[in-house]
């Protein structure tokens, strides 16, 4: 189960939060815990270069994207290759929609259909869509005939 | 409070403009309304760039004027007016001030904007402004539900229905207990509460959503698909709790699949996206992979037989995606009931099935659950009767160790070494029979392979055995770049040590690591013959002598394996390097050399980028490897030596005593003595030298260099040197309820030669833990020493003969040497003599030497009666029998005020006396405890311990891999914590790390505060709630503190010891007066043979009024410590306010927070704390420090 998506500027603050299966009083911690392993590897660290932390039987696998640093955090099946490939996925998606590396602004901008995206991504904890053009189609509501 | 986001999610907040002047709103709203209705490039470019405008009642007016205005003119003069417009748009947009928008200002927008939906420019406001806003917040109001389900009723754009169905979705979803994420908002439903009349309710909106989203869900026209699709969706978000709910979904899904279900073939046609499908077969396969979707979310029906049906026809499906569900579900499903799994799936899983082709398929997460699935049908013991099946499955499995994905890769070989869904389940039989597998099992390619695997099978044309394969990938692993490969190829290390411990725990009999790999390959027929007539579990297989090809053993490959492995450490990720450390220590083996893997973790653990989250991991590792591997106890010890040693003040001090307990109990007969080496050896360890930095990645030197670790590494000394007293006896086997000194030899004992000659003959083992002990209450700090003074007297009740006697002495020099140095010229002559006072420990000493003298007085009287009975010839009376039986009560009640004994075995009168006591019990039916006849148990005492603690034994946290009487042994000790208390916080951290269980985040080291105000937030509910949840987790945190610290310690002694004043026996009695001369004698000549004179401070003033009589040496020692008492009685404990004092006497400070005196010096008084002062000093001394603890005695207050 994918535990958690976060979404942090480079000061450390928390742009986009999803948690699944984490009651209410652990999300600080993981919040705090999250942006604090941010702020001590992720500097000078390449544009979507994978990190990796582990924490008993939790993993958690973070990038950089343009000004936006990603966190995904994951448990039993979902350990660190397939946080990698779901962070890719997400990436992907968010430079689909930024059009480019995004910044801190147009990230924000953008902020409706990167949520949206990643309720496509990330359903109930679980993986859902892999593929961005498919993504894509889902999110605009395209009927079938078109491509 | 928005603590979550800070200001930047204030600026996207601030982006709405505030609304226009009225002229301004009319001029967008002509030019908005001029645009044709239909879609054309001009309005096309137009909907892309937003309108900064903002409808509002007051403006519907003006509208229907310009409306009527417009119908009159032509397109032509609509064209020209856009011009102008669009150009007066710019300056006005500057002019706009940001301004944030509450919550409550989204939720009127959207009310208002629904009401006015059929004006274009209400879509582009809540497209563009008004959803993407709303998604910051953490839940959705169910008030705007009404206003949503009009929007989903009567809106065309698909924009607008996404965002619809988004927050539909969210709104099933919101249990109002855990919200999804976000900026937090109030409980809406308690607010609803209070606002009686108008509030909606999640309870009132749920029903009409989840009807009109089912009617969607089931509409089958072309134009509503795509609607369907996210209809289907949002239905799955619907609280799990209603059962009439899930079965109108579970038919809502059944129906599709029973519609879309029946094209076996459909994958090699067509995939999904592929421009030339058709359209009926692009609606087939997207409602394959939604319907697949939405059942993989809800409930597992295991007894429902369509439920697996419609599971397993996923497998046929096109798209990938309802592929990778159908097999998750099927895993699931296959976890419960394997058997009928199996039966199902039986003709997939032939050469030629569905299940081959998955192979191929490119989700790697679907053949990730496709190997779960063949591990847990291949192992199911239904399926003992059909060996074939299991083969197929067995075939596939091993087949994904080829797989090109690591992830794929290593789950197959992680199901193969018997591990599944990282739950450990405590079946070391399942995890050696994975080794086993692993090592002996060869691969075989299905003889009829499809097209696209003959590549495959071009490339590894003759069967390949599993354990080159799996060496070969993980080796190529070690060699990425990417963390996340290199951290599961060292997970997979570690899975592989856990299964190759087990097999070695197990006694797998066929375990010979130096057998060629190769000779199972000509092995084929036999293998095969094994795996039929031995489907379960371990196998004997006939091993070839002389095999052709490369001279390949077990143990060549898992040695390059290591170096590579080694090589890893070399990373620069902090959680790689862990993952690698514990992987080594579940890869070493009892027999091989540790000097390396010990100087990889000191050179590691001097990094201080690791957090103490993670070192406590790997210091878990050492338990979870003990618990599955019992004989590694003292190796473990040697490598939890190194983490006391190098980060003090990181590691957690319970799990690393508990460690210590356990291996001490586990390491057995023969290895008692290393393992208490091992713990103890810290003592010796010289002094760490502040700000060297040579000795950072040895491992013999201690490294403490900021004040943290330094004070935790004497927290770590005072515990070890109260884990040698507590268990010193254990690990030597030497108990007093089991010696049978003859009586004769106490007295033979006195000379202190012989006597010290004695013990090392008889018991090494305790009497260089006596040896230890007796150095650390010389030197080192002042709790050191007080820890140290009562392990002493725990080993002295416990022990018999010459040990006990041996600390008697030892203590009493101890307690005298205030009135020796004060008598000796050489203390006046000396003016530089700096030793620490006597005076504070014989505080301490005199009750403990109070219940030693009462001991040995009772064996004296005994022996005489005996003599004065045997010379008579008379049978004991009755009276004299129950005199005697009472002074082994009261001595019994004495001994156990200062540690535990086993009060029926224990005889503080001394082994003859078993015979007259037992003789009482039985005369007067006196019902003792006896423990276990077994004599194995018997012979430790342990069985004793077992039944007369006080404190219930954990026996539920035993792993079943450990024997009985290592369980037994391990339970005794912990109930026998005296100091300490039970360990229950430290074994459930343990049983917590090895069953990896628990989501909850490592504790930030620092704490980052993130709480900035709201400048718009309006919802004083919200933080309500984060105060309330703070201030919960604020008391969570400050727990209890550590019970090793000096306070604690401190107040133990005090409260054991303050009552108690004895007078003494031996002043008192004239027979015995002779032998205290003598005695006297010898403890003069046991002081001079240490060799280090005792620089004792003398004893307080007023006690040199008193004279002192040279014929008795106790009476002074006891008459001191009375005064000192009384004295203690008079000062007040506690002190308010700054206060000035002289010191009395000159005092050498112990530790690092003690603070140096020199008789008369003025000093500061700040405040005391448990028998100390923390004082400052007019001038710096001769170290330079002003400021520090020094002890109340040493003070004279003004």
């Amino acid at each position: 189960m994918i535990l958690a998506v976060l979404f942090a500027n480079s000061v450390g603050n928390v742009l986009i939060e999803r948690f699944n299966g984490v009651p209410a009083e652990e999300r600080l911690h993981w919040r705090s815990f999250l942006v604090k392993l941010g702020a001590d590897n992720l500097k000078g660290v390449k544009n979507e270069e994978l990190l990796v932390a582990c924490h008993k039987s939790v993993y958690i696998v973070y990038t950089m994207l343009g000004d936006v640093s990603i966190f995904l955090v994951g448990k039993d099946e979902y350990d660190e290759l397939a946080l990698a490939e779901t962070i890719y996925i997400i990436t992907a998606a968010v430079k689909d929609v930024c059009g480019k590396p995004p910044t801190e602004r147009v990230f924000l901008d953008k902020y409706g259909r990167i949520c949206l995206c990643l309720d496509e991504i990330v359903w109930n904890g679980l993986l859902e869509n892999t593929d961005k053009d498919r993504i894509k189609r889902l999110i605009r509501l395209k009927p079938p005939s078109e491509v | 409070m928005a603590e979550s986001s800070g200001t930047t999610l204030m600026d996207l907040i601030s982006a709405d403009p505030t609304p226009v002047p009225a002229q301004s709103t009319s001029s967008s709203a002509s030019s908005t309304a001029s645009q044709p209705t239909s879609a054309s490039a001009s309005s096309s470019s137009h909907l892309h760039h937003p309108m900064s405008t903002k409808t509002t009642l007051g403006e519907k007016k003006s509208k229907r004027a310009t409306l009527m205005q417009i119908q009159n003119d032509t397109i032509s003069v609509a064209k020209a007016a856009l011009n102008p417009v669009k150009a007066n748009i710019m300056p006005q947009r500057q002019r706009q001030k940001k301004k944030p928008v509450s919550y409550s200002q989204l939720a009127r927008s959207i009310h208002e904007l629904a009401a006015t939906l059929d004006q274009k420019s209400s879509q582009k406001q809540l497209v563009n402004h008004v959803f993407p806003k709303l998604a910051v917040y953490n839940s959705v109001d169910p008030s705007l539900a009404p206003s949503l389900l009009m929007l989903n009723q009567q809106c065309e754009d698909r924009n607008v229905l996404r965002y619809v169905y988004y927050y539909l979705a969210r709104i099933l979803s919101d249990t109002g207990m855990t919200p999804g994420g976000g900026i937090p908002t109030p409980n809406w439903d308690a607010l609803a509460d209070i606002d009686a009349g108008g509030g909606v309710t999640r309870a009132d909106v749920v029903p009409r959503i989840v009807n009109q989203l089912t009617n969607e869900a089931t509409n089958s026209e072309f134009e509503f698909h795509a609607r369907r699709l996210q209809a289907l969706k949002a239905l799955t978000y619907s609280p799990s709790g209603n059962s009439e709910l899930l079965s109108k979904l579970y038919e809502i899904v059944f129906g599709i699949l029973e519609k879309v279900g029946d094209v076996p073939h459909k994958r090699k046609k067509g995939v999904f996206g592929t421009k030339g499908g058709d359209k009926e077969s692009i609606m087939r396969s997207n409602l394959q992979y939604a319907a697949m979707s939405a059942l993989r979310r809800l409930p597992l029906d295991p007894g429902n037989p369509l439920f697996l049906h419609r599971a397993a026809q996923g497998v046929f499906f096109a798209d990938p995606v309802a592929v990778r569900h159908s097999l998750e579900i099927l895993s699931e499903l296959a976890t419960r009931d394997p058997y009928t799994v199996a039966m199902t799936l039986e003709k997939l899983a032939s050469p030629t099935g569905a299940l081959q082709d998955i192979l191929h398929m490119n989700d790697v997460l679907a053949r990730v659950s496709l190997a779960r699935l063949c591990h847990s049908i291949s192992r199911a013991r239904a399926l003992d009767e059909r060996p074939d099946i299991r083969s197929q499955f067995n075939s596939i499995l091993y087949q994904l160790l080829l797989d090109p994905s690591e992830r794929v890769c290593y789950e197959a070989i992680l199901c193969i070494l018997g591990k599944h869904d990282n739950t450990e389940r405590h079946e070391m039989d399942e995890r050696a029979a994975g080794w086993y597998r692993l090592t002996r099992e060869i691969l075989k390619l299905p003889e009829a392979p499809s097209l696209s695997s003959k590549d495959k099978s071009n490339k590894t044309k003759r069967p390949q055995p599993l354990i080159k394969l799996v060496m070969r990938r993980l080796e190529s692993s070690f060699r990425s770049f990417s963390r996340p490969v290199l951290h599961a190829a060292a997970r997979v290390v570690q899975e592989m040590g856990k299964s190759r411990a087990a097999a070695f725990a197990m006694g797998l009999q066929d375990i010979d690591e130096s057998v060629h790999v190769n000779a199972f390959s000509d092995a084929l027929d036999d293998a095969e013959t094994n795996e039929s007539s031995h489907p379960e579990g371990i196998r004997r297989t006939s091993s070839i002598s002389a095999g052709p090809g490369r001279s390949d053993t077990i143990a060549s490959l898992l040695a390059a394996l290591m170096e590579v492995v080694r090589t890893t450490v070399a990373c620069e990720c902090v959680y790689v390097r862990a993952m690698v450390i514990k992987a080594l220590i579940w890869m070493q083996s009892p027999d091989e050399s540790l000097d390396e893997l010990k100087s990889i973790i000191a050179s590691e653990l001097s990094d201080p980028g690791w957090p103490a989250a993670l070192v406590n991991d790997v210091l878990l590792t050492l338990h979870a490897r003990f618990k599955a591997t019992p004989d590694m106890a003292v190796i473990l010890l040697e490598i939890a030596r190194i983490f006391a040693t190098k980060v003090p003040g990181k590691i957690d001090a319970d799990v690393l005593q508990l460690l210590w307990k356990t291996c001490l109990v586990g390491a057995g007969p023969d290895g008692k003595h290393t393992a208490l080496e091992a713990v103890t050896i810290v003592l010796d360890l010289p002094p760490p030298q502040p700000g060297s930095m040579a000795g950072l990645t040895s491992i013999d030197r201690v490294s403490a260099s900021d004040p943290k670790s330094a004070l935790a590494l004497q927290k770590l000394v005072q515990a070890a040197v109260w884990f040698l007293g507590e268990n010193a006896n254990y690990a030597a086997s030497e108990y007093a309820w089991e010696s049978a000194t003859p009586p004769g030899t106490a007295l033979m004992m006195l000379d202190a030669d012989k006597m010290v000659a004695a013990a090392s003959s008889r018991n090494p083992t305790l009497a260089g833990a006596l040896t230890r002990l007796q150095r650390c209450a010389f030197s080192g700090s002042w709790e050191v020493r007080i820890v140290a003074i009562q392990a002493l007297t725990t080993i002295a009740i416990r022990s018999g003969e010459p040990f006990r006697l041996q600390i008697y002495e030892f203590l009493y020099t101890l307690a005298e040497g205030g009135v020796q140095s004060q008598l000796s010229e050489m203390h006046l002559s000396n003016g530089e003599d700096q030793g620490a006072s006597g005076t504070g420990l014989g505080v301490l000493i005199t009750p403990m030497l109070k219940v030693l003298d009462e001991m040995y007085v009772g064996q004296d009287e005994l022996i005489k009666d005996i003599r004065h009975h045997d010379n008579a010839n008379k049978e004991w009376k009755d009276e004299e029998l129950k005199k005697l039986y009472e002074n082994h009560e009261r001595l019994l009640d004495f001994v156990s005020m200062f540690c535990f004994i086993p009060r029926a075995k224990y005889l503080p009168l001394g082994p003859i006396s078993a015979k007259l006591i037992d003789t009482y019990r039985t005369k007067h039916n006196i019902t003792a405890s006896t423990g276990s006849t077994d004599p194995a148990v018997v012979a430790t005492g342990i069985s004793d311990l077992i039944y007369e603690s006080t404190q219930p034994a954990p026996a539920a946290s035993n792993s079943s891999g450990l024997d009985d009487d290592l369980v037994n042994a391990w339970a005794a000790n912990l109930g026998d914590d005296g100091l300490l208390g039970n360990n229950a916080p430290a074994m459930s951290r343990v049983n917590e790390f090895i069953a990896g269980v628990g989501t909850d985040a490592p504790d930030v080291e620092e704490e980052n505060v993130f709480s900035r105000p709201s400048v718009g937030y309006d919802d004083m509910w919200a933080k309500t709630l984060l105060e309330t949840s703070e201030l919960e987790e604020e008391d969570a945190r400050s727990g209890s503190s550590s019970p090793d610290s000096a306070g604690s310690v401190e107040s133990s002694i005090s409260s054991h010891f303050g009552g108690m004043n004895y007078p003494s026996l031996f002043s008192s009695k004239p027979s015995s007066q002779a032998t205290a001369k003598s005695g006297g004698s010898k403890y003069q000549s046991t002081y001079e043979g240490y060799g280090s004179p005792i620089r004792e401070e003398p004893p307080p003033p007023y006690s040199y009024s008193e004279p002192q009589s040279r014929e008795s040496f106790e009476n002074p020692v006891a008459g001191s410590g009375s005064r000192s008492y009384e004295s203690d009685d008079e000062e007040p404990r506690k002190s308010t306010g700054t206060r000035f004092g002289t010191a009395l006497y000159d005092f050498t400070a112990g530790g690092d927070d003690e603070l140096n005196l020199t008789a008369e010096e003025e000093l500061e008084i700040e405040y005391e704390v448990d028998g100390w002062f923390y004082v400052k000093k007019k001038r710096p001394g001769r170290d330079g420090k002003m400021a520090g603890l020094v002890p109340v005695l040493y003070v004279n207050q003004s």
